[in-house]
């Protein structure tokens, strides 16, 4: 087996049909190693959250293969898709990320219940704890901050170890300061669990968090910056605006 | 532009629209023909023996019509909270919301007033047909179309329709733009004062009628405790959200050992929006209270002077609340499918945190039995206080009649359709494409 969490082979999506016809993806091929932290940026519009939907069986290509770990999940069915998004893939949407008649906790655990799996609750408080959120177990959703309701989403993509995170804006609903300590959360989940992480953003300074910065315009992956820092992603972003 | 607005908003609430629609529609045929029936049946002296159970089940039709109504346009005015508050966040002023809200009432109202009358006639010829066949009455009853049924039904539909739209209205807007926008699901005060003593009044009004029922010489009890049943429903739904809640958790930890993902999600769900889940318990507890109080009443009454009613005379009483009771099972098909309908997002999300296609039914088929289970105990304690206290007044002792099959066909009916609406409405978020039309 290779080591990437996914790969992505020939991805093209389309929306619409006709003259309203608009490719969101060309066959964009690209693969994400595992424990890498990668950022996909680019102008609204060119198709970097349709990367993402595709990429985590949200949306299903119209043509190319999605690979993870090594098994092609464009042909799962629903059922199939269910168990992936539960035990290999985690998403984070920039915000409604919980189910608000669940308590924190219940939120956190709520994949490995589905599963028919009893989480071990020591492992459970220590992620809690790690993202901040020690005594706030108890708490539903409305009673939490946009900040914390992201951690907790965090936490429940976590404990499940998946194969890869994905993240769409997770702190584009957030305030600077909000924003950084999910970003640093993110990092540590990359450096101290070896977790793959793949995170949508339009900020260059989220995006320099990553190991590496893809950029995608009309559909089509134009460049990749390694280790950047935020003034070369801005001055990236500059030159084709 | 209030009339854009309105227009535009019809179109993108079709479900909630359509249930009020139907519910005002209905309720306009019940009671229009309910109302002919009695008019026609009044005419012939022959019938004067069963025109008092005729002009108590006509009763029993126009309150459960007035309940539903009230509930279904309340229920569908609130749950467009976030339309209301992106209007006012745009510079609607709460005065023209309420305008907004008017208008479509009255249009509904009207527009399902009209084809309720039209339906009233082959309604009633219908019920005159059925209880002749019943031996109710043997000789027939004649249905002729005068007016006073329809003026009656229309007074209804639309008299209840504004108010209770108007109400609505009132609560929704009061509600600050940003605070609606920023809760997704958080629960609003469990018991507003003005609910609670309403509520509290209508139990005590009940109570009071429940101990007058036994001083009461037989003819005058049925009515009475008919009037019991009715004020302790009006009760019970009031103060229902404390009830659900305790009743929510109990079922819910049933439903959570017995499936632990499904369950746990659905008890949890009825536990944190008590007001919702009342929303739908209700029709399903005036179901089993009203139509147990008419039906055994006249079982215990018949059981009393030892009469035996067997063949198709036995099913005489049950016909009588036969429509009265497909109105409140539509309703609830109607009220459980709103309050799932709203749920799209949750069962969005559901599914991308892994929950299977199977779990999602499962938690649905959960949710709504938890709620319409809690909705038959309430209902059928109510039935059995009323019956008891009428048993009293006919038999001297606190018994009265009942049959077993009746009660759980009724039961098995308002499960059923309350998990048609919930599957039904449910479909779309369950099964469709996981993303909104989103790109970028």
């Amino acid at each position: 087996m290779d080591d990437h969490a996914v790969l992505l082979e020939g991805v093209t999506r389309t929306y619409g049909k006709g003259a309203t016809e608009v490719a969101a993806l060309r066959q964009v091929s690209v693969g994400f190693r595992r424990g890498s932290f990668t950022a996909v940026m680019g102008p609204s519009g060119s198709g970097k959250s349709t990367l993402l939907q595709c990429a985590s069986g949200l949306d299903r290509p119209d043509a190319g293969a999605v690979r993870v770990a090594g098994r092609d999940i464009t042909r799962f069915g629903e059922k199939e898709l269910a168990t992936l998004r539960r035990d290999q893939v985690g998403v984070i949407f920039q915000a409604f990320n919980l189910v608000p008649s669940l308590t924190a906790w219940q939120n956190v655990i709520l994949p490995s219940r589905l599963a028919g799996r009893r989480p071990d609750p020591a492992r459970v408080r220590e992620l809690l704890n790690r993202v901040g959120l020690a005594g706030r177990e108890g708490h539903r959703p409305a009673q939490l901050s946009g900040g914390q309701q992201q951690r907790v989403a965090i936490a429940r993509a976590l404990l499940g170890r998946p194969e890869v995170l994905f993240a769409d804006e997770p702190t584009g609903a957030l305030d600077r300061g909000t924003g950084h300590e999910v970003l640093a959360l993110l990092r540590e989940a990359v450096d101290a669990f070896g977790q793959t992480v793949v995170m949508v953003t339009h900020d260059p300074e989220a995006a320099a968090r990553a190991d590496s910065v893809l950029f995608l315009t009309d559909g089509r992956i134009v460049d990749v910056l390694y280790r950047p820092s935020a003034e070369q992603i801005g001055a990236r972003l500059g030159g084709r605006r | 532009m209030t009339l854009v607005l309105a227009w535009n908003n019809v179109r993108t609430n079709r479900t909630g629209l359509a249930a009020s629609f139907v519910a005002v529609l209905l309720a306009v045929t019940l009671v229009g023909g309910n109302g002919l029936v009695v008019a026609g049946a009044s005419t012939r002296d022959e019938l004067h023996d069963i025109i008092g159970l005729l002009v108590l089940s006509a009763l029993v039709s126009g309150f459960v019509s007035v309940f539903v109504v009230a509930g279904m346009l309340s229920m569908h005015v609130l749950r467009q909270r976030r339309t209301w508050a992106l209007l006012r966040s745009v510079g609607m002023t709460p005065r023209q919301v309420r305008r907004l809200i008017t208008v479509e009432a009255l249009v509904v109202g009207v527009l399902a007033s009209a084809a309720g009358c039209a339906l009233a006639v082959p309604y009633a010829a219908l019920m005159a047909a059925l209880m002749r066949m019943a031996g109710l009455a043997p000789g027939g009853i004649p249905v002729e179309v005068t007016a006073v049924p329809f003026v009656l039904a229309s007074v209804v539909g639309v008299a209840v329709t504004l108010p209770a739209a108007r109400l609505a209205a009132r609560k929704a807007v009061r509600v600050g733009p940003l605070e609606v926008l920023r809760e997704s699901a958080a629960q609003r005060r469990l018991l507003p004062w003005p609910r609670a003593v309403a509520g509290v009044v209508a139990l005590a009004g009940g109570v009071v009628l429940l101990w007058l029922v036994p001083e009461l010489t037989p003819k005058d009890a049925v009515p009475t405790g008919l009037g019991a049943t009715m004020a302790l429903c009006v009760g019970a739904s009031a103060l229902g959200p404390v009830a659900m809640r305790l009743l929510g958790l109990l079922l819910g930890a049933v439903a959570a050992v017995l499936d632990p993902g499904a369950g746990m999600l659905a008890g949890s769900s009825v536990v944190t929006q008590p007001r919702r889940a009342m929303s739908a318990a209700s029709p399903v507890m005036l179901t089993v209270a009203l139509a147990c109080t008419f039906m055994f009443a006249v079982a215990t009454s018949d059981a009393a002077e030892g009469v035996t009613r067997s063949g198709p005379a036995a099913w005489a009483a049950p016909l009588l609340v036969g429509s009265a009771v497909v109105y409140t099972v539509i309703s609830v098909l109607n009220a459980t499918a709103m309050t799932m309908d709203e749920r799209s997002e949750e069962i969005r999300l559901l599914r991308t945190v892994g929950t299977g296609p199977g779990q999602l039914v499962r938690m649905v088929c959960w949710e709504t039995l938890i709620v319409t289970t809690a909705g038959a105990l309430l209902g059928t304690g109510i039935a059995a206080a009323s019956l008891a206290a009428l048993g009293k007044a006919l038999t001297g002792e606190a018994w009265f009649a009942y049959s077993l099959p009746q009660y759980a066909g009724l039961v098995v009916v308002c499960a059923v359709s309350g998990l048609a609406g919930g599957l039904v409405s449910t479909r779309g978020a369950r099964r469709g494409a996981l993303l909104a039309d989103s790109q970028g």
